[in-house]
This record gives C-alpha cells, sequence and structure tokens, in this order.
C-alpha cells in the first residue's frame, strides 16, 4: 500500500522521541541564550545559488533540487551556516558586530540512508558573526563542549585543527590544483595508503612530504605540534601553530580542556572554513556528532566582509546516545458524571501547573482504574458529584 | 564499541591465513582464531580485544557502523562498497586486480572499441566507475558468480572481474583486455574509533606498516 509508505531516509518521530528532542533543544536553548545567541529561522530552500556560492561546488549530489515556475534552481538547506551567512549580510549589515546568533532546525540531504544517516534531520547551532581572534574560536569551542555536557554525554571529545597548517603546507608543496585538492581528499578520509603512494611519485621535497604524511596521523596534546619538520621554516604555518597553541590555553581557563585534543587530521568537508577547524566523538557512535570551525571569508561571498565562526550539532545522531528519557511525567486523569464539575477540576489542578487529562469517555470509576492498571506516571480522580439536570451528557 | 576493547572485524576466506599471521607477527593473541571453529566472536583478556569473523564484502559495513574498530579487508571489496572508513595500512598480501576481460577476438581493440558493449560483473560501482572515467557508455550486467559464463552464454559481450594469476581466465578462453586497478589487504578503521582510541590504533597500524616493510609476510 503506498499510501502507507514515506520518502526513503525520512523518519515519523512518536511522542517518545519528540520528547527527547525537545528536551535537548531546550536544554541547548537555555545555555545558548545564557551566552547572548539569539534564535533565527531561514527558510527552508534557498535558490541553488546561494547554497553553491557558500559550501563550493562538490555538495550538489547531496541536494534535493526543485524548480519554482519562475524558473529558479530551488534547494532544500543542506545545512545552516550558509543560510546564515546569507541573512546576516542581507538584514544585518548596519547593526554592531559582533552578533551572536543560533538555530534549530530541519535540513536535507540527499545521501545513502543508514543508520545515523537521514535524508531529513535536525541541526542545532550558533554562529559568532564579527569576530576574529582566539578569545572568539574559544568561546564557539567551549559552547560546543558545554552543550555536549550539558545533553548528558559524559565521554565525548573535541578534536582541533587550524587548516592554515595544512593548506599553506599544500601551498608551499607548489603541486598544481588538481593534485592539492587530492592530497586534501586522501588527508581527510585517512586514506593512508594512497596518500603515501601519491606522495611518492610526486616531486616534492622530503620534508614537505614527511610533513604531508604525518598530518593525517598527528593527534594528541600540544606537543604533536612540535612533530611537524617544514613548519618553523614556514611563517603562515607557525602563525597557525602558535594560534592553535593559544586556542589550547584559552579553552583551559574556560575549564573545557579534559575534553580536547590536537587533531591534523580534521579538515571538514566544507570548502568554506578559513582556521580553527574542530569535531566532536562520543565512543558509543560510530559517527561524528558534531563540527565547526572559523569560516571569514563566507560572509563577503553575501556582500558584507565579516570574520566568523560556529558549530552545528546532530540532533538525531545525539538522541541515538543520549537514549531515552527514563521517567515520565507525573500526570492526573479526572473523571466524574458531572462534566462541569470534571473540567472545573481539571482546570483547577493545569493552573496549579499539573499534567491533566479528562476522561472523556464517560467511564465510570471502576473502567478507568482498569485502564490505568500498570501505569504508575497517572494518578486517577474521580468525581462522584452526579450530574445536574440539562446538563450536556455523553 | 563503547567498552575499552579493541574490536577487529576479519575476512574469512583466503585472507584469513594470511591475516592470522599478521596479527601473531604484531602480538595480537590468536590462539584458536580459525574459521571452522563455530565461534564468530573471539576474546581474549590482555591485550583486550576482540575479533569478529565476517564475510569480506561485510567488513566494511561493520566497521563504517561502529560495531568494529578495525577491520581487515581487500581494497577489491572497499572500492566496490565505497563505504566512509579510514584506510590507515596496506597490508601486502592477497594481490589481485581488476581487468576488463572478453573472448579473443577482442584482443587488441582500443578502449572506444567497448563503447556499447555489455559487461557482466560482481563489482557493478567499479565497473562503472571505470567506463565513465573513459567516457563510455557500458551496459553493466550485475551477477553473483560465476562471471566468465556470461560471456560464453551470450549474455555480454565483456567481464569485469578479479583475478590473481589469470588461470580461471584462461580456462574459459577469455583474455585480459584492460587492466582497471590492483588490489591488496588493507587495515581500515571507524572515523572515532581512530580518535577515540588512537592510543590502541595507532601503535598497531605502525607495528603492522614495519612487519609489512621487513617483509616478515612473505
Amino acid at each position: 500500500m503506498k499510501n502507507r509508505e514515506i520518502p526513503k531516509g525520512l523518519r515519523d518521530l512518536l511522542p517518545e522521541e519528540v520528547a527527547v528532542h525537545r528536551d535537548m533543544q531546550q536544554k541547548a536553548a537555555r545555555l545558548f541564550t545564557s551566552y547572548g545567541y539569539r534564535e533565527v529561522v531561514t527558510p527552508t530552500f534557498e535558490f541553488l545559488e546561494v547554497v553553491e556560492s557558500g559550501t563550493g561546488g562538490d555538495i550538489r549530489k547531496d541536494l534535493f533540487l526543485f524548480m519554482d515556475r519562475e524558473g529558479g534552481i530551488l534547494c532544500l538547506r543542506p545545512e545552516m551556516t550558509v543560510s546564515i551567512a546569507r541573512l546576516a549580510a542581507t538584514h544585518m549589515h548596519d547593526l554592531d558586530f559582533p552578533q551572536r546568533l543560533y538555530y534549530m532546525c530541519n535540513v536535507f540531504r540527499h545521501v545513502q540512508p543508514q543508520r545515523a544517516q537521514y535524508r531529513e534531520f535536525w541541526q542545532l547551532g550558533i554562529e559568532l558573526l564579527g569576530a576574529s581572534g582566539v578569545w572568539a574560536d574559544a568561546e564557539v569551542i567551549t559552547i560546543a563542549a558545554k552543550t555536549l555536557k550539558e545533553l548528558g554525554l559524559r565521554d565525548f571529545k573535541i578534536s582541533l585543527n587550524q587548516i592554515a597548517i595544512f593548506n599553506s603546507l599544500l601551498q608551499e608543496s607548489g603541486l598544481n590544483e588538481e593534485d592539492q585538492s587530492q592530497i586534501r581528499h586522501l588527508v581527510e578520509r585517512k586514506d593512508l595508503v594512497e596518500l603515501s603512494r601519491r606522495l611518492e611519485r610526486m616531486d616534492l621535497n622530503d620534508e614537505v612530504k614527511e610533513s604531508i604524511a604525518l598530518m593525517p596521523v598527528l593527534h594528541g596534546g600540544l606537543e604533536i605540534l612540535n612533530r611537524i619538520p617544514y613548519a618553523e621554516h614556514n611563517r603562515q604555518a607557525s602563525e597557525a601553530i602558535q594560534e592553535l597553541d593559544r586556542i589550547y590555553e584559552a579553552l583551559k581557563i574556560c575549564g573545557v580542556i579534559d575534553h580536547i585534543v590536537i587533531d591534523l587530521g580534521v579538515l571538514r568537508g566544507l570548502d568554506y572554513y578559513t582556521g580553527v577547524v574542530f569535531e566532536g566523538y562520543s565512543p558509543d557512535l560510530g559517527y561524528g556528532l558534531l563540527g565547526g570551525g572559523r569560516y571569514d571569508n563566507l560572509m563577503g561571498h553575501f556582500g558584507l566582509d565579516r570574520p566568523a565562526t560556529g558549530f552545528a550539532l546532530g540532533l538525531d545522531r545525539l538522541a541515538l546516545v543520549v537514549g531515552q528519557r527514563q521517567e515520565l511525567p507525573r500526570r492526573f486523569l479526572v473523571g466524574g458524571k458531572n462534566f462541569a464539575a470534571v473540567v472545573a477540576e481539571a482546570d483547577r489542578l493545569r493552573q496549579q501547573g499539573c499534567i491533566v487529562e479528562m476522561d472523556v469517555e464517560g467511564c465510570s470509576k471502576e473502567q478507568l482504574q482498569c485502564k490505568l492498571q500498570g501505569r504508575s506516571e497517572y494518578h486517577l480522580i474521580y468525581l462522584e458529584e452526579e450530574p445536574e439536570v440539562n446538563q450536556c451528557g455523553q | 564499541m563503547a567498552s575499552d576493547f579493541l574490536t577487529i572485524a576479519l575476512s574469512k576466506g583466503n585472507l584469513l591465513k594470511p591475516t592470522v599471521k599478521m596479527l601473531s607477527l604484531v602480538g595480537l593473541p590468536v590462539e584458536g582464531v580459525d574459521e571452522d571453529s563455530r565461534n564468530m566472536v573471539f576474546t581474549f583478556a590482555e591485550p583486550a580485544v576482540k575479533y569478529i569473523m565476517c564475510r569480506p564484502t561485510d567488513v566494511p559495513t561493520y566497521v563504517e557502523q561502529g560495531a568494529a574498530d578495525l577491520g581487515i579487508v581487500g581494497k577489491d571489496v572497499i572500492e566496490e562498497q565505497s563505504k566512509d572508513v579510514f584506510e590507515l595500512a596496506d597490508l601486502g598480501y592477497g594481490y589481485c586486480r581488476f581487468v576488463v576481460a572478453g573472448p579473443q577476438e577482442l584482443q587488441g581493440t582500443p578502449l572506444k572499441g567497448l563503447n556499447y558493449k555489455r559487461a557482466a560483473t560482481k563489482f557493478p560501482n567499479v565497473a562503472e566507475r571505470f567506463f565513465r572515467s573513459q567516457g563510455l557508455q557500458v551496459e553493466i550486467i550485475k551477477l553473483h558468480g560465476n562471471i566468465e559464463l556470461a560471456p560464453i552464454m551470450g549474455l555480454s559481450d565483456i567481464i569485469v572481474d578479479i583475478v590473481s594469476t589469470g588461470r580461471t581466465l584462461r580456462e574459459n578462453n577469455l583474455v585480459e583486455l584492460f587492466n582497471i586497478m590492483e588490489s591488496t589487504t588493507r587495515l581500515i578503521c571507524n572515523r572515532v574509533s581512530y580518535r577515540t582510541k588512537h592510543k590502541q590504533i595507532q601503535p598497531l597500524v605502525e607495528l603492522m606498516q614495519n612487519t609489512v616493510r621487513s617483509g616478515r609476510m612473505s
């Protein structure tokens, strides 16, 4: 029966699942708000030009595309950062920066659906617009860590990198653009086998080769930054390393350093990142939970040149780790023969902040007791009053 | 996956014997690890490692989804499935090649001579990607075994298959026309495990690389 199917990769969320989602959203919203972030909502679909000018060319195969009757090519938003950069550049150009914005939205990607990978999924995240520098990055990374903590994760890690280390290395290599993008792809996918083969065949000096080969495997504390041979001679790379150093120190002050590791293989797939990037993981799930970083050129694409940084977190994936909320909230069931009395009692309890259901089927006390058997979250109130004459009955 | 155990998915079949040898050479326990055993999971306490026995084609799935941290499987399987896993080391053994093969009449045909032909294969993704990258339109016919039969029975004009010595091709009067790529056994890793269990995984990767370099596997 086709009329019982839903499109591939989409989900219905039932009350228990929605409760988990809402609970996480509320906690995150409270946290974001306490740091001064304000919520925005952007359209569910955008022009393809907007999305592509932000994310770079490679994303089209993951987009849901369709046309409007005016001949525009539309796409369901695959993520929020580009839309928010567009929103801020068009509507906030005369405001003072930095601006702090957050969102909780569904996004759409045409991926092969499987566990932890859906075609429609929920993201929440923040964008700190118009602020450059270590303190801004530290704020965003701290909020990322605190969000995971607030949502009930204990054993998570956030991997940090500064992509200028890798990019400057590639620039210095003198490779053509095609080779550069392939190397980048291999480092990102940690395809160490193909990477070492490519490097062997390439005409590069040994120091650069060795450094590139090390990128995907360097992982740990600050000490690993001393292990990149070429960085001493490259000003851009050594600046990037110093920046990472300073962020690490700042994160100590912010109290989240226990969750931070340095991982020079984290490059993030999207082209718009320009500086510090990071990803969050839990050992309980084989997929990443959050990702973000600095994207200083993105807003410029939309006509307002401002530095920016932010992160996004996948709510559906997090729900897999955090699991169901155990306790159901207490609730009342009010029944009785006198409808007016039932309504009055239910309203009285609701005013006290209780969750109150009314028996709308006119059941007897025994019937209601029978229904509630084994459902300990319910408390039954049965009003024995007889109905008055002329009252509307069942 | 939440445990401290390092879980490694092993490919049953041809690769198992050399894989067990590799594991023992890098100092991991292998006592009783054997596909004839009825066990599908082998657990060792010291060091804390768990092996799971899988069909080769299932290994990337176990690793991608995090049911195993590491996997040992042929590049041919990885290439066909394009799963999102890290490929950490080339273990060198289990050599084979993806080739385009066909009846002897086709020997010497230029690549463009394959345009609009029909190719039978167990590896539709590899085949499709290869022909496309050469700008060719080739109809792919997915079969599950005995690919050599397809051209004999007129089901296809050519085949895309893996060969190691080429004997099966010769026995069926087929000749190799084009080489697509070479394949050996690889160590693959889950994206998250690589970060959360880096301290266990990275030394193992280096040990395996050194073992391959030292030639002790051959």
